[in-house]
């Protein structure tokens, strides 16, 4: 990895067109479908639940035709907190109850404790995963699509939605902008002479290495949406207020029995005994 | 019939430009019929993009009309119309596409005309046929090359329907098979029945349109045919322009050409009406250029490999064992397509990639050993980018050309080194240093990035596109610019889309096709190998193909000689020669 490359290589927010039968699913499915599993992921309190929530996330993603590991490369980053909040809970936590393995002062090691940091672990892990997946299977623009549709009867209480779902795709498009311009810019300072060669060093450093970029970056930015607005302009964008859409999503027997399943595993895991 | 587009008087001044100062554009008056091939010339700020926006009603007369199929520009309602029927295409295609999927931006226009889906749905897919899009229709646009892109700009336009379509020196930044392929296309849409208008600063381009208009400080100075625009020498040089080369050489040598007429005629028929040589016999005259073999090698690469965000699904090849030399004081070229990783090599001299794979050195500065010294490194090979004039990230010429030596030296002297490097390049120290970079000129602009580098006084130049986007007259100063450090000892290594810069300034050339380094040569040598460029993207320089042509009818024209001003002393001499015996 070059220390100018912004793109954010993270696994989450990548889409990964492989084609599956979980791709083409109406994007209308996935956001509702997702968004079940997901509030029940949250709020289930049993580790069976949210372990039959992490077993079916990880079906998904080998439905989805995603290696498995390439997945699991998006658990890293966020490692490091979750081990904390678990370490937290194993000594903190609340309600020992009655089978404490040692105890100091306010500190009380219990398997209560030990329990409940597993189940916070494995509900992050699950979710992390979950939210992986939808992004791998589901590309922005089906995202805005699904959007769009979903939020389409605000549209008859005066809410502008289209406006907004052009902001988020206009938004959407900036990102690798930034990137892009970020590392230029950068490297365009590091190449008369800034220090962002060699070893970075330390936190406070790489701090000041950003500042000089942030003016630039603000500069070329206006100057691009300048043009994307004329560009914009110059293919008749605002011309009525409710554009049309190329995409006409129907929604089949496919779709309605996926959001079906998905409810029954969400319900399961909201609802599976706890132990 | 009504004209497609009639332009009435326009007279145009930039918000909050005063009445003192002469306005954008003067008093232009002309129309354009339907089917018409129009190329706009003029230098860099004269005008031709403030025209351009007004034909679409991007912008608004401040006096005088632009009527668009009689409807006026001024007119917000029949704007949806007035851009239905004439699209444009940027220069900078990153910056006009909207939607993050490919198919999704072609659409983007359609579904502002609020189209019906399936509607839409075909002339998405037309547009991306006409374009050879359609295999990479799913694909994400900031994952595609720039000729590509190029494309989807334009699929986005057809996707439109329109009757006329604008290109914004489309092909300024394209490399030549990349533009090649612009060229066509616009000579398809236009036999398709398709108003075409394109913006260009490449001569040899303005010769496929059938009308030339100049614009020169905002005025229409000359509407015409190209061959009449081109037979006008103090006009064009007036204007800030060239004729194409091949035109001009015509001019220096009618006789060689008996039986064409026109100065812009066909290059292959110009090349077939060359006469066979009577004259005697030669042995051409070999200029004393010996080898460079037995020079010392200024920098060295061996087998260097590099991947882009290796190790994700996103990785991409940018170099395959890439190999090279460049010999000492020895100025060198390197050529490729889009994509064939000449940015990425010219940056790893910078020391801003380090090898994954394989060794360089530059200078005594080995790159692949652990303690390298970045900051030396960059004070030896300077690195002038691609667009610099993109990425000022100060608001005075003075401050930005300061950066860099602030930053390698310290504030002792610094004013006596961003004088020196100002003037090296011909900007005037008292006249420019106080002035805001954003308003300066194309060229001159050019000029500040390139004093920016030559501050800090690198042993290396090291130049990315210099030349790209510059018309003509600029061009040529930054040319000169470039020979003249030569000549005082900083090594030049440039890389180019534009042969006839390469055949003037190298004498070593690096071909990279695909990440690979097919050949380094001798620009000559190279230049000669009329396959190995075509399959690598590029063309010949229209200066060798010449010599080609002469060779081939007997002209013992010398095989080193690939500038046309080499050529033309040649034939002056043969010629000259002949009359003496």
């Amino acid at each position: 990895m070059s220390e100018f490359e912004f793109l954010p290589s993270a696994t989450i927010g990548q889409y990964i067109p492989t084609g599956s039968v979980l791709h083409r699913m109406d994007p209308r499915a996935k956001i509702v479908g997702f968004g079940l599993m997901m509030l029940a992921i949250t709020f289930s309190t049993s580790k069976i639940g949210v372990g039959i929530g992490l077993i079916a996330v990880i079906a998904g993603i080998l439905l989805s035709r995603i290696p498995l590991k390439f997945a699991l490369k998006g658990l890293l980053p966020p490692l490091p907190f979750m081990i904390i909040i678990a370490v937290l809970q194993f000594f903190f936590y609340p309600n020992p109850g009655t089978s404490i393995i040692f105890r100091l002062g306010p500190v009380v090691l219990s398997v209560a404790g030990i329990l409940s940091g597993i189940l916070i672990i494995l509900r992050f892990f699950t979710l992390i995963l979950a939210i992986s997946l939808m992004s791998f299977v589901t590309s922005t623009s089906e995202m805005i699509h699904g959007l769009q549709k979903l939020l389409t009867p605000l549209n008859r209480i005066g809410i502008p939605t289209m406006d907004f779902v052009m902001v988020i795709q206009v938004t959407l498009r900036f990102i690798p902008f930034l990137a892009q311009s970020a590392e230029r810019i950068a490297k365009a300072q590091a190449s008369r002479g800034a220090e962002w060669g060699g070893k970075s060093k330390g936190l406070v450093s790489r701090v000041r290495q950003i500042i000089p970029l942030i003016i630039p970056l603000f500069t070329t930015s206006l100057r691009r949406s300048e043009t994307m607005a004329l560009a914009m302009d110059a293919r008749a964008y605002g011309f009525k207020a409710n554009r049309t859409s190329m995409f006409e999503y129907t929604f089949n027997w496919r779709d309605a029995l996926f959001i079906l399943a998905l409810l029954a595993i969400a319900a399961t895991t909201l609802f599976a005994p706890k132990i | 019939m009504n004209p497609l587009i009639q332009v009435d008087h326009l007279v145009y001044r930039h918000p909050g430009s005063g009445e003192a100062l002469a306005p954008a554009l003067n008093d232009i008056h002309f129309k354009i019929d339907e089917g018409e091939f129009i190329a706009l010339v003029g230098a860099n700020g004269s005008g031709k993009t403030t025209l351009a926006r007004h034909l679409n009603a991007l912008l608004q007369p401040t006096s005088g009309k632009v009527l668009v199929r009689g409807m006026d520009t001024r007119d917000i309602a029949s704007h949806p119309q007035i851009r239905a029927n004439v699209g444009m295409v940027f220069q900078h295609p990153e910056d006009q596409i909207v939607a993050t999927v490919v198919e999704e931006d072609v659409a983007f226009g359609p579904e502002n005309l609020c189209r019906l889906p399936k509607v839409i749905r075909e002339e998405v897919d037309q547009a991306l046929e006409l374009v050879n899009m359609s295999e990479q229709k799913r694909r994400e646009p900031h994952l595609l090359s720039a000729g590509q892109m190029q494309r989807v700009a334009l699929a986005g336009v057809l996707a439109m329907q329109p009757q006329c379509i604008i290109f914004d020196e489309t092909t300024a930044m394209l490399d030549p098979a990349g533009r090649r392929d612009v060229l066509n296309r616009m000579a398809d849409l236009n036999r398709m029945g398709i108003t075409v208008i394109f913006i260009t600063h490449f001569m040899e381009e303005v010769i496929l349109g059938r009308r030339a208009l100049l614009l020169d400080g905002g005025k229409l100075t000359f509407d015409g045919s190209p061959q009449a625009l081109f037979s006008d020498a103090e006009l064009i040089t007036r204007s800030g322009l060239e004729q194409p080369a091949a035109t001009r050489f015509y001019y220096r040598f009618p006789f060689l050409f008996p039986g064409i007429k026109s100065p812009t005629a066909d290059f292959n028929q110009l090349l077939e009406s060359i006469p066979v040589y009577e004259g005697t016999l030669k042995a051409p005259a070999r200029p004393a250029t010996a080898g460079t073999d037995n020079l010392p090698n200024e920098i060295e690469i061996r087998d260097l490999s590099h991947v882009y965000m290796e190790g994700t699904p996103l990785a991409q090849t940018a170099l395959v064992n890439v190999s090279l030399d460049v010999k000492k004081n020895i100025p060198h070229g390197l050529v490729g397509a889009t994509g064939s990783g000449k940015s990425t090599l010219l940056q790893h001299l910078n020391g801003l990639y380090r090898p994954q794979h394989g060794h360089m050195r530059v200078g005594q500065f080995d790159l692949t050993s652990a303690d390298l010294d970045v900051k030396g490194l960059r004070r030896y090979a300077g690195l002038v980018f691609q667009n610099p004039e993109l990425y000022f990230f100060e608001q005075y010429v003075g401050d930005e050309i300061a950066y860099g030596p602030r930053m390698m030296y310290g504030a002792e002297g610094l004013r006596e080194r961003v004088r020196w490097a100002m003037e090296l390049v011909g900007l005037d120290f008292e006249g420019f240093k106080d002035r805001i970079t954003s308003t300066l000129s194309g060229g001159e602009m050019r000029k500040v990035a390139l004093a920016s580098t030559l501050a800090i006084r690198p042993s290396i130049l090291v130049l990315d596109e210099p030349t790209a986007g510059l018309d003509p007259r600029s061009r040529r100063n930054l040319l000169g610019n470039l020979q003249q450090l030569q000549g005082e000892g900083v090594q030049i290594l440039f890389s180019s889309h534009n042969m006839d810069d390469i055949a003037e300034m190298v004498q070593n050339l690096t071909v990279l096709s695909k990440g690979e380094s097919l050949v380094t040569q001798p620009v000559y040598e190279a230049f000669t190998d009329r396959q190995m460029l075509l399959g690598a993207g590029l063309e010949q320089p229209t200066s060798v193909r010449l010599a080609q042509g002469l060779r081939y009818r007997g002209w013992p024209i010398s095989p080193t000689s690939v500038t046309l001003r080499a050529i033309a002393d040649e034939v002056t001499n043969l010629v000259d020669g002949g009359s003496d015996e």
